[in-house]
């Protein structure tokens, strides 16, 4: 075939229609008849013994019908690996190693039934050690995690791997120059919209299990499922749902699919059991975090003599897929640029943290970005523009790697020369703009490899229906790869059709024949090449038929367009004729990846057929006042052999860019002794559309003979390169290598303000009661912490609410009555982004709601005579609509239109905003801590992650204000306006919060407005605020208003939030102004008063940099308005 | 409670519990199944549906406070088997993937061109921070959505 007609075409996504009107199905819309849900009881205990699971009273919960424990099940554990590494039952047997592993089910007749019987699950423990870092892990005297028969490499090390390719000892001695550098990571989480989850039917006369869940691999997840509830394999049947997202998070068997499948077959009901998304953080399987030392032997002519990496690899508690991370890693090591010779050693050791398990790159984003870190310091050592050496280090057509990757089609040196072109390298590298940068790297990646002793197969299956039509059935799964798109172009193209013509049917084990999945960069290639030798074959039988039809030979049939032809004479037959007379037209297309499985004890061998590569430069800019990285623009260059969907592919790219700037610079999983804390959308940074940057792309060719239609893979590794290109290129503009991953602005703040030698002087003994703080802190590590941990565990747990009554306050009267009457124990409900968010975060547990959104006298806004009025109850986004609103106070305005989101917006209140909630993450992940347990217990920030904390004026408790409006409303001179039954009073905003930073009302009192004076000269005001991440809460804020008389101030507010519990007046900072000169430098001066008094906690103190910078910012501009 | 909700465009009277969400009730006891749950805290933006025309996160909406309200969801955007210009623009420009977003993203598109029928690229940007995209890189989503913008004018 000479021109290609349907591949190569930007074909619609085939499930596009579906999608986009919602009637495409995911999991957790099933319902069935008679469906129970499902909920999993999951460990408290980062380590502990089972001693003994009481489950009489969940059981007697009316509406449940089942609890399971591993009791219930053959305590067998799943394959995974094999059986040197399998290591974990479905339910845990009598130990648990992580926060969140599974330990009891159970199936209700309603979702609140189940939660009901979770709480009445009873288990005594027996805590034992944890350990929470690999090297504690792996230190003597460490607890050991698994028994010894899984670490025989030592002491909680799952697997140690060493091995040399070349003579890679003879390179370093021979050696001009040798670099050595650390590198570390953390984990990062797939988050999928879509959270785990599967709806299972058991037919208890047939014993066939069916299951709809959300997969990437039907294969293994009926492997598996089979495995550890004893069942025959064949009786076990997945049926096609769309799936939402995967990116390796989905690519094996998780842990709910055997759970759901134990409750069917307990109750012979259907039963749901979906994760939430807090399960999905704390459970869901996650990217694995690495230490990486890296050693490189450079010639004098910059080649690269020897690669030399010690890679330690965290495999949390259990091990999924650990092995294959040390697997990459080592691939990397050896193969990407030319190398001459390499030696590699890993351990994956456990630690008490939720497992390791796959997410898209498999760990090679941070090995490339380590390997391109070290690779600009080589070059500048050598002197050589960084673009023109990677050029130089190419792998080019026909090389063979130390490690026997045997490269054939490869446009690396041109992907690299695509990159520097369009980003204007040369140019921009030689003469960046101010606290700008660029920077370039490279990726190498297996097009589908030989991962699974199973081998690396695919089977596809064609069918025609009666009208035609012809059905692909792939046991594959489309998770939102357009894979499925992709295999009917392959079809069509192939069967030369239409591509409307065919039809997809995915991840359906009894249709479909047996393929390993949509994983690990495989399905274009490897279930690619099935589909057309599938098509082929089709095409075949088909010709095979209509010539015992028509009595003829078969070569005087052809098959062409889609049809069947008689040669030299005047038949034709469509391929629907052809199943009719043939009672059926089928055929199958098996593909094996034509290598052999590398050498288990060294990993040597050629690993896959054809291998991707690609280069990408990006381009930053960095706010020196804050530390935020900004992405301006990636250029992407990909050798994709040959493009069988252009739009499918850029979509890929674009999302493995975004899910690259995810990891480079936002996202990591944070714990707490092996409590997750940042276990939300909210604290878990996932880059939203306000930090997708501008992205260009060119799709290379290359002559890849083996691809289907010349095509290589080109999705997963689209992430490989862009932490590279971005960490590079903050080195360029900063002049620092970071060695530790993601580039948040803390670090990057602190790491500009070491750089610049800048020093704030905090005078800490301004702020009195600071001795006695720090005393206390001093002690806290060694024994306020743990003994007060100690108490607040011995003291019974407050008893969650369940359920709560609401009251619907028509009238102010009818709310205030309410609030009289219940108390401490109602809460005001007003736009529920706090309140119902906090129920369900286990934080609060009111058993009375009054809401309060119909009472008009809450609703008020307007400009009056003498003042703003906003009323309590009045929406952000209707101030921020509000245009005499705006024109009265620009910086309310301006604050609210960054304030969260707009769907937040719409709902959230002016009074909302102001008595929320802290937003600390430890308080929000429950940990019984000051704020939610009170005096007995402790403060988890001062000896936790304290990087988002309060600065200054902490005590007790070190969460920050995270209300906008109040340093706002503060610096407006505001006033509260408050209602109790007994009477109303006003009350200074300044004054509103307590030391604490909880508004200062009794139980009976609500805010009802806030009242703004006029001011009583000319005005201007500015607010400056610093998120990570468009609409998260403030690291830190403050608001200005000056008072003008001609060109001087005549009065200055300051107020500055989210950096003490409260909003805090800056006095110190008001005076400095009024006694300047306001000139730039004076400004300066003035704005580092704000900080005097601070007491930072151990990872915070970058917030007074960011404080000061945004105060120095807000005056300026406040002063320039003028 | 009993309440009645105007559902795109049709009347339905149902019995809620008084803390059970609009998200909720769509989805078990209406069916409407094409509004999705995300993170169920408001975080996501993938349970996005509009009542009387604005954009609110239905997961973290009490069903009660829809009573008398007109509430549109995905399954209401498409009339008489002819996509909304976004669902057409979705498609064409290839803006979805998953799919597990796309709802939620196209409700509050809707949103987005009510209140800014002609929107720079800043503006949707913007309008479309609530909604969280984890395959996409949101380029071809903000394309799709200026490129409707533009084909409704």
């Amino acid at each position: 075939m000479s021109v290609l007609s349907v591949v190569g075409q930007r074909v619609p996504m085939l499930e596009g229609v579906d999608r986009v009107t919602g009637t495409a199905v995911y999991t957790s819309d099933i319902g069935l008849p008679g469906m129970l849900h499902g909920a999993v009881f999951r460990s408290p205990h980062p380590h502990a013994r089972i001693v003994s699971i009481d489950t009489s009273r969940a059981a007697r919960i009316p509406g449940v019908q089942a609890v399971v424990t591993a009791a219930d099940t053959p305590r067998i554990r799943y394959v995974h690996l094999g059986a040197k590494y399998s290591d974990r039952y479905p339910l845990a047997v009598d130990r648990v190693r992580f926060v969140g592993e599974e330990v009891a089910a159970v199936a209700a007749t309603t979702p609140e039934a189940a939660r009901q019987a979770l709480e009445q699950i009873a288990v005594r423990w027996e805590p034992l050690d944890p350990v929470f870092t690999p090297e504690a892990a792996m230190a003597a005297g460490a607890p050991p995690i698994h028994d010894g028969s899984l670490t025989t490499a030592g002491r909680n090390i799952a697997q140690h791997f060493a091995a040399d390719y070349g003579a890679v000892d003879e390179a370093f001695s021979q050696a001009a120059a040798v670099f050595e550098d650390d590198y570390a990571h953390g984990a990062v989480a797939p988050v999928c919209m879509e959270t785990n989850g599967t709806v299972a039917s058991f037919d208890l006369s047939t014993g066939e299990l069916t299951l709809w869940t959300a997969t990437q691999a039907p294969f293994f997840v009926r492997k598996e499922v089979a495995h550890v509830l004893g069942l025959p394999r064949e009786r076990v049947h997945i049926k096609p749902v769309h799936v939402g997202g995967g990116f390796g998070g989905k690519s094996k068997a998780c842990e709910q699919e055997a759970i759901a499948a134990l409750l069917a077959m307990k109750t012979g009901r259907p039963v749901r059991l979906v994760l939430s998304r807090h399960e999905e953080f704390a459970s869901g399987k996650t990217d694995h975090a690495k230490a990486i030392r890296l050693r490189t032997a450079v010639a004098a002519d910059g080649r690269i003599l020897g690669r030399s990496a010690s890679v330690v690899v965290d495999n949390g508690a259990y091990t999924a897929f650990g092995p294959v991370y040390v697997a990459a890693a080592r691939q990397r090591t050896a193969c990407l640029y030319r190398v001459d010779s390499a030696h590699y050693d890993a351990r994956l050791v456990y630690t008490n943290k939720v497992p390791g398990g796959q997410y898209r790159g498999m760990g090679a984003p941070q090995m490339i970005w380590a390997i391109e870190s070290q690779l600009d310091r080589i070059a500048a050592h050598l002197g050589r523009d960084p673009l023109e050496y990677r050029v130089a280090l190419a792998n080019r057509p026909g090389d063979v790697t130390p490690l026997g990757w045997k490269i054939t089609s490869c446009a690396l040196a041109e992907c690299l020369e695509e990159v520097g072109r369009r980003i204007g390298w040369a140019g921009k590298r030689r003469h960046p703009r101010p606290n700008c940068g660029i920077g370039v790297a490279a990726m190498i990646h297996p097009s589908g490899g030989v991962y699974y002793e199973e081998g690396n197969y695919a089977n596809v299956a064609l069918e025609v229906e009666p009208d035609g039509r012809v059905l692909v059935a792939t046991m594959t799964a489309d998770t939102g790869t357009w894979q499925n798109t992709m295999l009917a172009q392959l079809v069509a193209e192939t069967l030369e059709m239409p591509v409307d013509q065919i039809t997809v049917l995915h991840m359906d084990t009894s249709r479909a024949p047996e393929d390993l999945g949509s994983a690990a960069s495989r399905v274009t290639f490897v279930t690619g090449n099935a589909a057309v030798r599938a098509a082929r074959a089709l095409a075949d039988e088909a010709v095979r038929h209509t010539a015992k039809q028509w009595e003829r030979a078969p070569d005087d049939v052809e098959f062409a367009g889609g049809r069947l032809r008689e040669r030299g004479g005047g038949r034709g037959a469509t391929l629907g004729q052809v199943a009719a007379w043939a009672g059926g037209l089928r055929a199958e297309g098996y593909y094996q990846v034509p290598t052999r499985r590398p050498d288990p004890a060294t990993g040597y061998g050629n690993y896959a057929a054809a291998y991707v590569f690609g280069a990408q430069a990006a381009e930053v800019e960095i706010d020196p006042a804050t530390g935020k990285v900004h992405v301006l623009r990636v250029v992407a260059a990909q050798d994709v052999g040959r493009a069988i969907n252009p739009t499918a592919i850029e979509g890929q790219i674009h999302g493995g860019i975004l899910q690259g700037i995810g990891m480079a610079l936002q996202e990591a999983l944070v714990s707490d002794r092996g409590v997750p804390v940042n276990g939300s959308i909210l604290q878990y940074k996932v880059p939203r559309a306000t930090d997708a940057p501008a992205i260009e792309l060119a799709l290379l060719p290359s002559d890849e003979r083996e691809g289907p239609y010349g095509a290589k893979a080109a999705g997963e590794p689209s992430i490989n390169a862009t932490v590279a290109a971005i960490a590079n290129a903050v080195t360029h503009a900063t002049g620092i290598t970071f060695r530790e991953l993601p580039l948040t602005p803390d670090r990057v703040l602190a790491a500009l303000a070491e750089r610049d030698g800048r020093r704030l002087a905090l005078k800490p003994y301004l702020r009195p009661r600071n001795v006695e703080v720090a005393a206390i802190r001093r002690l806290y590590p060694s024994l306020v912490f743990p003994v007060l941990r100690k108490v607040t565990a011995a003291l019974p747990a407050p008893p969650r609410q369940s359920d709560q009554a609401v009251v619907v306050a028509r009238r102010l009267g009818q709310a205030l009555g309410a609030l009289a009457a219940h108390g401490p124990r109602a809460k005001v409900l007003a736009g529920g982004t706090d309140v119902l968010v906090g129920i369900r975060q286990g934080i609060y547990a009111p058993e009375v709601l009054i809401d309060v959104t119909r009472v008009d006298e809450l609703r008020r806004l307007g400009v009056g005579e003498d003042l703003c009025i906003l009323g309590a109850g009045v929406t952000l986004a209707e101030v921020a609509s509000a245009p005499a609103i705006a024109r009265a106070h620009p910086s309310l305005v301006e604050g609210i239109q960054r304030l969260a989101t707009p769907q937040v917006r719409n709902v959230a209140t002016v009074g909302g905003d102001l008595c929320q909630q802290k937003r600390c993450w430890f308080f929000r992940s429950a940990l019984p801590c000051y704020k939610l347990r009170g005096v007995s217990a402790p403060c988890y920030a001062v000896v936790g992650d304290n990087r988002h904390h309060a600065i200054q004026g902490a005590g007790r408790c070190a969460a920050p204000c995270p209300a906008d409006l109040a340093p706002i409303l503060v610096a407006l001179d505001a006033r509260a306006h408050v209602a109790s039954v007994r009477g109303e009073r006003r009350l200074p905003m300044e004054a509103f919060y307590r030391w604490s930073g909880e508004p200062d009302l009794s139980p009976a009192e609500l805010l009802v407005a806030v009242e703004i004076p006029h001011a009583a000269s000319p005005a201007t005001e500015a607010f400056e605020k610093f998120t990570q991440r468009e609409g998260d809460f403030a690291e830190a804020s403050v608001a200005v208003r000056i008072w003008w008389q001609g060109r001087r101030p005549a009065d200055v507010r300051i107020a500055v939030g989210a950096v003490s519990p409260f909003p805090a007046r800056a006095e110190r900072a008001e005076r400095a102004v009024l006694a300047s000169d306001l000139s730039a430098g004076a400004l300066r001066r003035a704005a580092e008063t704000v900080v005097h008094g601070s007491l930072p906690l151990s990872a915070n103190a970058w917030k007074t940099h960011l404080l000061v910078n945004l105060t120095e910012r807000a005056l300026c501009r406040a002063v320039e308005g003028r | 409670m009993e309440i009645e909700i105007i559902v795109n465009g049709e009347g339905r009277r149902l019995v809620v519990e008084p803390t059970e969400s609009l998200a909720s009730v769509l989805r078990e006891h209406l069916r409407l199944t094409g509004t999705k749950i995300g993170c169920g805290s408001g975080d996501c933006g993938a349970c996005t549906v509009l009542v009387d025309g604005r954009a609110v996160c239905s997961c973290l909406f009490p069903a009660w406070r829809a009573d008398g309200r007109a509430v549109t969801t995905i399954e209401g955007l498409a009339s008489d088997g002819v996509l909304h210009p976004l669902q057409a623009a979705f498609v064409k420009h290839g803006a979805l993937q998953c799919g597990f977003c796309s709802p939620g993203m196209i409700v509050s598109a809707v949103a987005l061109l009510g209140q800014k029928p002609r929107p720079t690229e800043d503006e949707v940007v913007r309008g479309l921070a609530g909604n969280i995209c984890r395959c996409t890189g949101y380029r071809k989503i903000i394309e799709a959505v200026l490129d409707a913008a533009e084909s409704v004018r």
